[in-house]
């Protein structure tokens, strides 16, 4: 029982990290429909930037993933702006095309300039363990699970109170009719596809330590992020958070009771059965 | 139209025969992991090649000209090292090649190199299975997974025979023929195996296997793991207050110099065992002079790898100069007849391309590898069991 409720401790606190990004993606493809392959490579810029702040001016990543996810906010509104805009209305085909380049190109760059080497960000944090009874956690851990709440609850309350916000789900409800409310589409996509970037920005920095860090590091969050909005449902951010607990679960519990390798075979079991049986998510809407 | 043509060949192949006239050196191939997840491993590798290199250029190079090293770097990718392999050898037309430095980038150019019949002089692939297609040209200078088992339960056998193992290993070439290494020899020994347990070393969580081998309470592990890797999972064995009488390990990120460093896992390293294939207190003359060059260049004393590396090398040099031609067939029929008696790394003899090298075991006290078996070797006695992480 102990080591039951030990995994589930570890999968939540893994999880909270994978909700940051589930919910990136719900914004960006759930919200505006922009089917977004780079949002991988997003976050490995996130942890990048986070890494240059911390090697040059020895900033901790638990400080540093703020600048880093301020700076992918621009870049991804850049980014928009520059090439998805362009092609907004085509075929979700040309968008997964456009940011599948995107990525490659991001990752390409990345292996340019840091090389294809594995770094580790050694901070004092991440050898302290916090023990509660029987239970121990990483105290890094602990950390970034605590900030990625906080930022789960915030984006929540920005999305459900702010004007913006509400422009947003206007958007989301009808993209056709909203604007005629006095909406700027552009805008609003554009601030959209920015927040969903640094949303990847910032769970890119809190993973930093976490992880190791290389070229390749985002491939598989692309996916998993894909995971995590199609089981919480489409259009659904809370959802997205949903499906991001849920993965991390359900990842730490197969690796503790089948192994390590069986964790991305369930994964996306778990995607191909939500798929199959409830193609709307489990929080989702149906739409025509 | 035609007489374009021809005069464009006849560069050409001009072009092609200029560099055989005008080469002053000698180049060998070198591949290696200089980026990537091995890097580590790689800048040990390319630190030993360049001590063998001045050495043995100052003594004069290979048949009257200097040696020269052509890197390939494979970013510790099997797939990139089998792309170094047509490079070296199709267009740089390198007469022998060294390498690579993991197992599976090593297993990867096997057949590629034999394919094109030229010797390879493998430094520290310590997979059996790089060996298995018994291809002539191929050479191994380090001993490999099996005699890493067997000199970790000889060393068990002599200290209280432990009677249940577990095995943890990175899922890759390595790390699965060191657990089917360790498989049979503790069949073999009478060692129960309680978990034999895999992990993917790109993704640091490691919590869970490791939640699954407290669960089966062995009394020995045997770690097979790269350094990122061994690094993390002693930080997460802490966590998860894992405590085996015996922390034992195929070598290779566990004998990295940087492991028991604060690069690495620092104190958490402190009494983990592991196999070695070379330590600077070694018995064997040139050990401590290496040691000292390799200090004196790079500040940091040397692990095995890096003296593998500068033993291969030092194989390819006498093998040219026994062959007395750059030849690949004559290089090859040379590094099968060769006997160097007495090198840094020990004597070098090939049977069926494979050195045989004896096998260490060490544990890190203080910081530092101390050997503490074979007996005739040890400089230190071996602390056992390693204190529980709540007594450290």
């Amino acid at each position: 029982m102990v080591r039951f409720l030990q995994a589930c401790a570890d999968g939540l606190l893994t999880g909270a990290l994978y909700a940051l990004i589930g919910m990136g993606l719900a914004l960006i493809f759930g919200v505006m429909r922009i089917v977004n392959f780079a949002h991988g490579a997003f976050l490995m810029v996130g942890m990048y930037a986070t890494y240059v702040l911390f090697d040059y001016f020895k900033l901790n990543p638990y400080i540093g993933f703020l600048p880093a996810g301020i700076a992918l906010f621009i870049f991804g509104y850049l980014v928009y702006m520059a090439l998805i805009r362009p092609i907004r209305d085509r075929s979700h085909f040309m968008q997964i095309l456009m940011t599948t380049g995107i990525g490659l190109i991001l990752t390409d760059a990345a292996q340019l300039i840091f090389k294809a080497d594995y770094r580790q960000t050694n901070i004092d944090l991440i050898n302290r363990s916090v023990h509660l009874g029987p239970f121990g956690a990483n105290a890094a851990e602990v950390l970034s699970f605590a900030i990625a709440v906080a930022f789960v609850v915030g984006l929540r309350a920005f999305v459900v109170r702010s004007r913006t916000g509400q422009a947003l789900r206007a958007i989301s409800q009808n993209a056709e009719i909203a604007p005629l409310m006095g909406i700027n589409l552009v805008r609003i996509q554009g601030i959209s596809f920015a927040l969903g970037t640094a949303l990847a920005g910032i769970a890119g920095g809190l993973l930093l330590p976490r992880l190791y860090l290389f070229p390749g590091v985002g491939e598989d969050y692309t996916t998993k992020a894909f995971v995590m909005v199609v089981l919480g449902g489409m259009g659904s951010i809370e959802g997205a958070a949903f499906g991001g607990l849920v993965l991390g679960l359900s990842e730490s519990l197969t690796s503790l009771y089948l192994g390590n390798q069986w964790a991305l075979i369930i994964d996306f079991a778990l995607f191909l059965l939500v798929l199959s049986f409830k193609p709307s998510g489990i929080f989702g809407r149906q739409r025509a | 139209m035609r007489f374009k043509a021809i005069a464009a060949l006849g560069i050409l192949s001009l072009a092609s025969i200029i560099p055989a006239f005008g080469q002053a050196t000698t180049k060998i191939g070198v591949i290696t992991s200089l980026t990537g997840s091995l890097a580590a491993f790689g800048e040990a590798h390319k630190n030993g090649y360049a001590i063998a290199l001045d050495e043995i250029n100052a003594k004069g190079g290979v048949l009257g000209k200097k040696i020269e090293l052509d890197f390939y770097d494979d970013q510790s990718k099997p797939d990139q090292a089998v792309q170094g392999v047509s490079k070296l050898i199709d267009q740089d037309q390198v007469p022998v090649l060294l390498g690579s430095y993991s197992s599976e980038s090593t297993k990867a150019i096997v057949p590629a190199v034999s394919q094109r019949e030229t010797p390879l002089i493998i430094p520290t692939a310590t997979a059996d299975n790089v060996m298995d297609s018994k291809s002539p040209w191929i050479f191994r200078v380090c001993a490999g997974a099996n005699d890493y088992a067997k000199a970790t339960i000889a060393f068990l056998k002599a200290n209280g025979a432990p009677k249940k193992m577990a095995i943890i290993y990175e899922n890759t070439n390595f790390g699965q023929s060191n657990m089917k290494a360790m498989t049979a020899a503790a069949k073999e020994a009478g060692i129960e195996l309680v978990a034999v347990e895999s992990y993917e070393a790109k993704s640091p969580d490691y919590k869970a296997v490791l939640q699954r081998v407290k669960q089966a309470n062995p009394d020995v592990i045997y770690f097979c793991s790269y350094l990122l890797d061994a690094t993390t999972l002693m930080r997460q064995s802490r966590e998860v207050d894992l405590n085996p009488k015996f922390y034992t390990s195929a070598g290779t990120g566990f004998a990295a110099a940087e492991f028991p460093t604060e690069k690495g896992a620092g104190k958490n390293a402190e009494f983990t065992f592991s196999v070695s294939q070379w330590l600077p207190e070694a018995k064997w003359a040139g050990s401590k002079e290496f040691d000292a060059e390799f200090f004196k260049r790079f500040k940091t004393h040397p692990a095995y790898h890096a003296i593998q590396a500068y033993a291969a090398l030092r194989v390819a040099a006498e093998a040219i100069n026994n062959a007395k031609s750059l030849e690949p067939a004559k290089i090859r029929d040379a590094i099968k007849n060769i006997n160097m008696s007495s090198t840094p790394f020990g004597p070098i003899k090939f049977d069926n391309g494979q050195n045989l090298h004896p096998v260490l075991i060490t544990q890190v006290q203080k910081g530092q590898y101390r050997v503490v078996f074979p007996a005739d070797a040890a400089e230190a006695k071996p602390v056992i069991p390693a204190p529980a992480w709540s007594k450290r």
